[in-house]
């Protein structure tokens, strides 16, 4: 077998396993971006000159197709709004979560039956993590932010955080 | 926390040595095509990249991607994606936290069967592609997969969002619906093709004349290694 460099091998595993937590101390690989929460920290993709795949709408090319992505993008948002409380600060790594105030943020936000669109948001937060968006755990019925908001491009923050001002907030704010 | 300054500017240090020789518009036409072989779900035509027409833009474009393990594949004529090089393929194919679980692969190996296996032996398909319009119905998957409903539909939808299989719905002209193969099988190199055309052999006529030449090569190939 052609023995493969351990760096370039490092960056292709990247590519398969997705952005994994692992010790914060731990070295990130070169050519990866370390994204550190202070506890755990994730290696992700990095890509030249600021580039983001938002690149390829430019060119008119597709990028991986996204299963309902209205919904997705809505949950996606009802999270934020919970996780991201301070809008002047980045919005990684904000702060957790109930998942039951994100499901009443997202309710609060869409028409339709309430107990279908909580359902419906519960598939879709479970791929919003499979994804590296969002960190779940269900067991303590909690989520955060994923390391891949840590990649956002400060300039494309100003039109998220003029929308989520716009959403109803989290049941519990100011409480 | 990690500002995007410290560790970008490090990650993008990878590419620089590449990069640094070119003029500002060649920069990001190197940087388009890049992002687009990379991230576009299917292959990207020439005729919108530059740094995919010209052969010393695409020579350069190569070696970016060779940095992280990748190659450049053309699907069709002026069509380009990109895909792991062979030697990377194998090393992370030995790696268990990179292989599918085994559900999934025996999800997957039951569309292949069923969409390009049978229609290619069918003379549906001619042609090497490991693409097909011809969809597994999920009936078929039901019953041969051996998999609880859940399993299934879990398998299913893992496979769905890394790009594995596209389902395609029922038509109104009662044309059946189901999976089939999707748009990451534009990222195999003639290699992996190859080796995947082998694998299916093996596993559906073991017994088979050309099952027997393809253990035979492979066992020549071992032996030619050591």
């Amino acid at each position: 077998m052609t023995e493969v460099d351990p760096r370039v091998l490092a960056r292709a595993r990247a590519r398969v396993t997705g952005p994994v937590a692992d010790a914060a101390a731990a070295p990130v690989p070169a050519g990866l971006v370390g994204v550190t929460d202070g506890e755990r920290r994730w290696a992700l993709p990095a890509w030249p000159d600021g580039a983001t795949p938002a690149l390829l709408e430019e060119y008119q090319s597709a990028p991986m197709p996204l299963e309902r992505p209205g919904p997705l993008r809505r949950v996606l948002a009802a999270a934020l709004r919970c996780c991201w409380r301070n809008l002047d600060d980045d919005p990684w790594p904000g702060r957790p979560a109930q998942i039951a105030d994100v499901l009443e943020v997202h309710v609060a936000s869409v028409r339709g039956d309430a107990e279908l669109m909580r359902r419906w948001a519960v598939g879709d937060l479970r791929r919003l993590a499979d994804t590296g968006w969002l960190l779940l755990d269900e067991e303590a019925g909690t989520v955060r932010l994923g390391p891949r908001t840590a990649l956002w491009p400060p300039e494309s923050l100003p039109p998220l955080r003029a929308l989520l001002r716009r959403m109803p907030p989290p049941p519990a704010e100011g409480a | 926390m990690s500002g995007p300054e410290g560790p970008a500017a490090n990650a993008s240090e990878l590419l620089e040595p590449l990069l640094r020789p070119y003029d500002e518009k060649r920069r990001a036409e190197l940087v388009a095509a890049y992002m687009a072989v990379e991230h576009a779900a299917d292959p990207v035509p020439e005729v919108r990249f530059a740094a995919l027409r010209e052969p010393a833009l695409r020579r350069t474009l190569a070696q970016m991607l060779e940095l992280s393990g990748r190659t450049l594949i053309r699907t069709s004529r002026g069509h380009w994606t990109s895909g792991y090089d062979d030697a990377v393929r194998e090393a992370l194919a030995a790696d268990p936290a990179c292989t599918l679980p085994v559900a999934d692969r025996a999800v997957l190996v039951l569309v292949l069967i069923h969409s390009v296996a049978i229609p290619r032996a069918e003379g549906l398909l001619t042609d090497d592609t490991w693409l097909s319009p011809y969809p597994a119905p999920l009936e078929e998957l039901r019953r041969r997969s051996q998999l609880t409903v859940s399993e299934l539909e879990g398998a299913l939808r893992r496979l769905r969002a890394a790009g594995l299989v596209t389902q395609v719905k029922a038509g109104a002209d009662e044309a059946s619906g189901g999976y089939v193969p999707g748009p990451q099988f534009h990222r195999l190199t003639e290699a992996a093709r190859r080796r995947l055309t082998e694998e299916l052999i093996l596993a559906a006529g073991p017994d088979s004349p050309l099952a027997a030449a393809i253990r035979a090569r492979r066992r020549g190939m071992r032996r030619g290694r050591t």
